[in-house]
């Protein structure tokens, strides 16, 4: 597919991340969209052009699959074991880079202060 | 019923001017009913303020519009089961989200575009050449310069195109 491709360096995009961790259960993809909102109170949302590329990708990298026998808008999706390996590996990165926000501004607070 | 046609820019070129358009006719009552030949069909309707949107997706299955619907987002219309048109009340989220789905979405149509243009670019230089060679009869080669006219016309209008998204492309990667 296209060359902007994060999943292709191991790495999630925001709208990846939220999709991969809202089919950590079966869903419906329809509804992954609204679980999202829920989920961030409205904080972070996915377009539907978006979410249609998205879950494409994720499908054809093998990080999440069709589950039971739901067919046109009732496709179900979950994730599959490398799509749950993958999220966790990116929930580390993600954590690692507020340690390092957290150290620098930290250390700036402490010098002003 | 009451019909306006309006032109288009061509969408791979004024893919926003032409969605800010079918707005602007909208809130007069004038709303997209059908694609057009290089432009669009308007039917008399209510005055109502809709944003537009253009997705590309070639033989869209029942899953694809139920995401556009789930979000607010009608479909209004098609053009060869491929270029897809949506409207949703002024204010809804846009059908794009993220930075490399939106980038996906051109590099895609680059791509389709350039796989008909490149072969017929290489057509028509060989078709004129083989054409204006002496040693063809007169009426083969008047043949082959006329095929080679068609195959420049297929060239314009997927070349075109083609420049359009990879100008829409380096913008959006500058920005």
């Amino acid at each position: 597919m296209a060359r902007n491709d994060s999943l292709e360096i191991g790495e999630l995009t925001d709208t990846s991340f939220y999709i991969l961790l809202s089919l950590v259960e079966a869903r419906h993809g329809y509804l992954i969209m609204q679980n999202i909102e829920e989920l961030t109170e409205g904080g972070f949302s996915i377009g539907p052009a978006s979410m249609y590329t998205t879950i494409k990708k994720l499908l054809s990298a093998g990080l999440i699959e069709l589950y039971g026998d739901g067919k046109g808008k009732r496709k179900t999706y979950i994730a599959t074991n490398s799509g749950l390996q993958l999220l966790e590996k990116d929930i580390q990165r993600r954590e690692l880079m507020i340690v390092h926000a957290k150290q620098v501004l930290n250390q700036k607070g402490e010098k002003s202060g | 019923m009451k019909k306006k046609y309006v032109t288009s820019k061509g969408l791979a070129f004024g893919e926003e001017k032409d969605m800010g358009k079918l707005r602007y006719y909208a809130k007069q009552g004038w709303v997209l009913d059908r694609f057009a030949p290089l432009g669009f069909w308007l039917k008399k309707g209510e005055e109502q303020d809709l944003s537009f949107a253009v997705d590309y997706n070639k033989n869209p299955d029942d899953e694809y519009f139920a995401y556009f619907e789930q979000a607010g987002w009608t479909h209004v219309c098609s053009e060869a089961d491929y270029i897809h048109v949506f409207s949703a009340a002024e204010g809804t989220k846009p059908i794009y989200s993220d930075r490399e789905t939106t980038l996906d979405k051109y590099e895609v149509e680059k791509k389709n575009t350039g796989r008909v243009a490149l072969p017929s670019l290489i057509a028509t230089i060989l078709l004129f050449v083989l054409g204006n060679l002496g040693s063809i009869p007169g009426i083969i080669g008047e043949i082959l310069i006329w095929l080679g006219f068609l195959t420049m016309i297929v060239f314009i209008f997927s070349g075109m195109p083609y420049v359009g998204y990879q100008y829409k492309l380096s913008k959006l990667k500058k920005g």
